[in-house]
């Protein structure tokens, strides 16, 4: 699977290759380009904000412009690509299939995100990532605004395309002697979440260009001088964006039900209730999309409905992290870097979800609203889940892509440091929050409390950029000059557990 | 395959008991905050970018500041001349978008006498960041 | 699927793939980087298209009246930055001046932000807020302010008379002091137009280019003798313009009343057009009747032309 020939193919072939493994690993390598790209604006925001007054940001404009594309390069060309890499690389092989569905389509797909990625960052526009109207109509200025419709417009045509094909993939070109209940549940993460984007998405689409219509002035959908209403938009952005959140979350699920069964040497506790949470939370993440829009003047029971549906889907996610939970239990866990991630990665999501319930809880809206304790806590998900689990998987999958292992005590340090720095700044983002500290805020004033937690807050930021660097040079260097691994067991767990390019017929499913 | 053992369904009624008291509860609180008091005076606020101005019952105008009695009840009737902002009072909860188009109500009293900051609680631009006032409340 | 094959097997990242991998990625990273910042000014510098419908013009321009009124304003602010003003602050000396002008006047702003903060200015007919601003008088924009120490030029002729503002334009600046009065009263009684005298005058002009074609003139370029010759008629004289295309561009001919306002055409004193232009070598002729007196300009009417320099004074008496 990963080994080659005797002669190596040249590097213009791998990129416009339509075979899963090679888009795979451009989506791989776009995929963490932009992790480190979009984490430098994140580090130039912490230092900006250690103080009050202009540090190394000279004005509003410019840190405005930084948020925003950070926000949608994190979302759109990190956490989406990655989920998008995993499935590519693995789909097929867990379905006993040669390649995707259409695999030119799958090209065609991955090539649709340099393109839009282009138009986001050299406009560099500041409408923020949801891009509210009447700002982003009669005020954003153009045309770095109208790049970023674009760019999202063709980004959004691509999620679109990858989730058809994953969706066809699983369900049309499985082999028949698997059944979808032994599917591994990775991959029924993968089906799940691109179902759910399948119905959400072309609803974004729609508004994308109606904001772009209003811009023009050729329409007035949410511009309330040509008789249009704002709140419109943020009811079809968060149509889609609710249930997007769980397209992100719901793959790195999928990927530590990958390692945590494999690194605990026991089979997953339940595959039947894995795949019952993956499918609950799916249709019940459609239910809950305007506790975003509490503090727009809805009614009380508007909010309650809505209140009512996002609380429906915690259950789901905590029948996982009970999954999780009685996998480990009693078993002789084999804790190399996967597993550390995973774990953390489980640990976050827990403190994640527990403030998002104080969050949905209407009264103590009108404390946390978009103040910073919304950023520590869906940074507790993005960063403490979704990135825990993909860089968790990152390292698992390391010596099976390149046949060499990575350095284990670097990744150790990687994990260390960023978990200790993503606590620090998220919980301490969480208090600045019930501080009163707005969000999207270029300066502060200068009351001490705020002072000091933005510092405290700062000082977990670079923790966590330091632990990227130490990230980047473990990949780097064992990715050309690691030890060779084990390709039957690289990890040492030792026992009967296959991984997916091991099993030799149907009926062993890929690991337990 | 193993299927879910009772474990795992205690576990997910304890978790539900949670939310339906969290639910059942924010319900509540949010009933009683649905009703304005009957006394409650009317402060019309206009958010624009980027600053705060306010219009008393009786015609009085104050921009940027605002200066209410202690212990007298308060309707806020929140409007935007341009794009969307938030009018917030950290200190007492305070917290209603200015959507140009509508007018959105909330009302509170201010129970303590002192200086409190107002401050724009949705991105509206270049000075967003600034979009400050401060609400004196006179004690009685 | 085992791969305990028989051949060394060569692992997929060696380090040439890998330094190329590298060398592609972070190539693309500069390049990129290169043109957004070469190019730092122009993403942000549009206001969106529904925005820029919003800016008005105060109606047909009016006879200038050959009269200019330059004005100096620097924006300043208070050291607590509560109170901004032009000039001076308020109670002292030169606070925000009030400008007097006629209808047909040529006010001319020179703008500088001496404050710390950033500034943007705009002349406006509205008593409050930030506009709309009148076309042509904006000088940067709340979305693309003024950095302090930065300036520009822009000039203002009303049309109507009336009472408008110069103002900063960020807003809440206006509502913080940066605002002053501009009172604009109805123009002298324009002179009758006299009758035809049956008096015939005639002229010739020529559209030149510089060679850089960064200089636009009639007859001869700036320094040169006959440089944009003045030409002055008397009321009521029929007069011939005879005009002749001797650079490479395309050009157009017509006597306005305002020299920065190509519309402002006076009726039947155009050659061609901006649409339908002289091309090189062409030549063309037009005859009208001078009308009431006043100060008025010639000019070629395609727009940018009369700036870059195609423009001369065409006095009535």
């Amino acid at each position: 699977m990963v080994l080659e020939l005797a002669k190596p193919r040249p590097v213009w072939q791998i990129m416009f290759s339509t075979h899963h493994t090679d888009v795979a690993l451009l989506y791989l390598i776009t995929s963490v380009a932009f992790l480190f790209m979009g984490g430098a604006l994140a580090l130039a925001m912490r230092a900006e904000l250690f103080l009050p007054g202009s540090q190394i940001i000279s004005d509003s404009m410019t840190f405005n412009r930084i948020f925003t594309v950070h926000g949608t390069t994190m979302i759109f060309l990190f956490i989406l690509p990655f989920a998008s890499a995993i499935g590519n690389y693995l789909v097929p092989i867990m379905v006993r299939y040669k390649d995707m569905a259409y695999p030119k389509l799958n090209a065609i797909a991955f090539w649709m995100i340099p393109v839009g990625s282009a138009l986001i960052w050299l406009g560099f526009s500041d409408t923020t990532w949801n891009a509210y109207p009447p700002y982003s109509i009669i005020r954003a200025p153009g045309p770095a605004a109208d790049m970023w419709i674009f760019g999202l417009k063709i980004i959004g045509v691509s999620s679109i395309l990858g989730a058809v094909n994953f969706i066809v993939t699983i369900l049309k070109c499985k082999h028949p002697d698997l059944p979808l209940s032994k599917m591994p549940l990775l991959a029924w993460s993968i089906l799940t979440s691109s179902l759910i984007m399948l119905v959400a998405m072309p609803t974004f689409a729609a508004a994308l260009l109606m904001l772009l219509t209003d811009r023009l002035g050729v329409s007035g959908f949410f511009n309330p001088a040509m008789g249009g209403d704002p709140i419109a938009y943020q009811h079809l952005f968060w149509f889609t964006f609710h249930p997007e959140v769980y397209v992100m979350v719901i793959p790195a699920i999928g990927m530590m039900y990958e390692i945590i069964p494999r690194f605990s040497r026991k089979p997953i506790f339940s595959q039947g209730s894995g795949i019952a949470a993956f499918v609950l939370l799916s249709i019940v993440s459609f239910a809950s999309w305007a506790h975003h829009m509490y503090s727009t003047g809805m009614s009380f029971t508007e909010k309650t409905v809505f209140m009512v549906g996002t609380l429906a889907a915690v259950p789901a996610s905590a029948m996982h992290v009970f999954n999780f939970l009685a996998t480990m239990w009693g078993a002789r866990i084999r804790f190399a870097a996967p597993m550390k991630w995973a774990v953390g990665g489980i640990a976050l999501f827990f403190a994640a979800g527990a403030g998002g319930v104080l969050n949905t809880a209407m009264p103590l809206d009108f404390i946390t609203h978009d103040s910073y304790w919304v950023v520590g806590h869906f940074h507790l998900f993005v960063f403490g889940t979704i990135a825990f689990g993909s860089i968790g998987f990152f390292y698992y999958i390391f010596p099976f892509v390149t046949g060499r292992m990575y350095n284990e005590k670097l990744a150790d340090w990687h994990f260390i440091l960023a978990f200790i720095g993503a606590s620090i700044v998220f919980f301490t983002q969480h208090l600045l929050g019930l501080y009163g500290m707005p969000r999207r805020i270029f300066d502060y004033p200068a009351f001490p409390e705020w002072i000091a937690m933005n510092q405290i807050a700062s000082i977990g930021a670079m923790l966590i950029g330091i632990s990227m660097v130490i990230f980047l040079i473990n990949v780097i260097h064992s990715s050309s000059k690691g030890k060779e691994a084990n390709m039957d067991d690289p990890f040492g767990i030792g026992g009967k557990y296959y991984y997916p390019h091991q099993a030799k017929t149907p009926h062993h499913h890929s690991g337990y | 395959m193993t299927h879910s053992t009772w474990p795992e369904w205690i576990y997910i009624g304890v978790v539900t008991a949670i939310l339906v008291w969290v639910g059942a509860d924010s319900w509540y609180i949010e009933h009683l905050l649905d009703k304005v008091p009957e006394d409650a005076k009317i402060i019309k606020v206009t958010g624009q970018q980027w600053f705060w101005s306010f219009e008393h019952d009786d015609g009085t105008k104050e921009v940027g500041e605002l200066h209410l009695k202690q212990g007298q009840p308060y309707k806020f009737e929140v409007m935007s001349k341009d794009v969307i902002h938030s009018f917030n009072i950290p200190d007492y909860t305070v917290l209603m978008d200015a959507v140009p188009g509508r007018v959105n109500t909330i009302w509170f009293v201010p129970e303590e006498a002192g200086e409190f900051p107002i401050q724009c609680r949705e991105y509206c631009g270049l000075i967003h960041y600034n979009m400050r006032g401060t609400l004196y409340v006179e004690g009685t | 699927m085992s791969h305990t094959e028989h051949e060394e097997p060569i692992l997929r990242t060696t380090p040439a793939r890998m330094g190329k991998m590298l060398a592609i990625t972070i190539g693309i990273m500069i390049v990129g980087a290169a043109i957004f910042f070469s190019m730092w000014d122009y993403w942000i510098s549009l206001p969106p298209a529904v925005a820029r419908q919003k800016v008005v013009s105060t109606g047909p321009a009016a006879v200038a009246t050959g009269k200019e009124i330059p004005v100096s304003l620097t924006f300043i602010e208070s050291p607590d930055f509560k109170t901004m003003a032009f000039n001076a602050l308020p109670g002292e000396e030169g606070h925000s001046p009030e400008i007097h002008a006629n209808v047909g006047d040529k006010i001319i702003f020179d703008v500088k932000n001496g404050g710390k903060s950033f500034h943007a200015f705009a002349v406006t007919g509205a008593t409050e807020g930030t506009g709309p601003a009148i076309a042509g008088t904006e000088i940067g924009s709340a979305s693309n302010p003024l950095k302090p120490g930065t300036g520009g030029q822009v000039s203002f002729v009303p049309s109507k008379a009336g009472t408008y503002y110069y103002i900063c334009a960020v807003p809440g600046h206006r509502e913080q002091g940066m605002e002053g009065k501009i009172i604009v009263e109805e123009a002298k009684p324009a002179g009758q137009a006299a009758p035809p005298t049956g008096n015939k005058v005639s002229f010739s002009l020529n559209f030149l280019e510089s060679s850089d074609f960064k200089t636009l003139a009639f007859n001869a370029l700036p320094g040169e003798e006959g440089h944009n010759p003045d030409i002055k008629v008397k009321s009521g004289d029929s007069v011939t313009i005879h005009v002749k295309n001797i650079g490479k561009s395309f050009h157009a001919f017509g006597i306005v009343t305002n020299a920065d306002e190509p519309t402002s055409v006076v009726s039947g004193t155009t050659v061609k057009d901006p649409n339908n232009p002289i091309k090189p070598n062409e030549e063309g002729e037009v005859t009208f009747t001078a009308g009431a007196p006043g100060n008025y300009y010639y000019i070629c009417t395609v727009p940018g032309h009369a700036q870059q320099g195609m423009k001369g004074n065409f006095t009535v008496e």
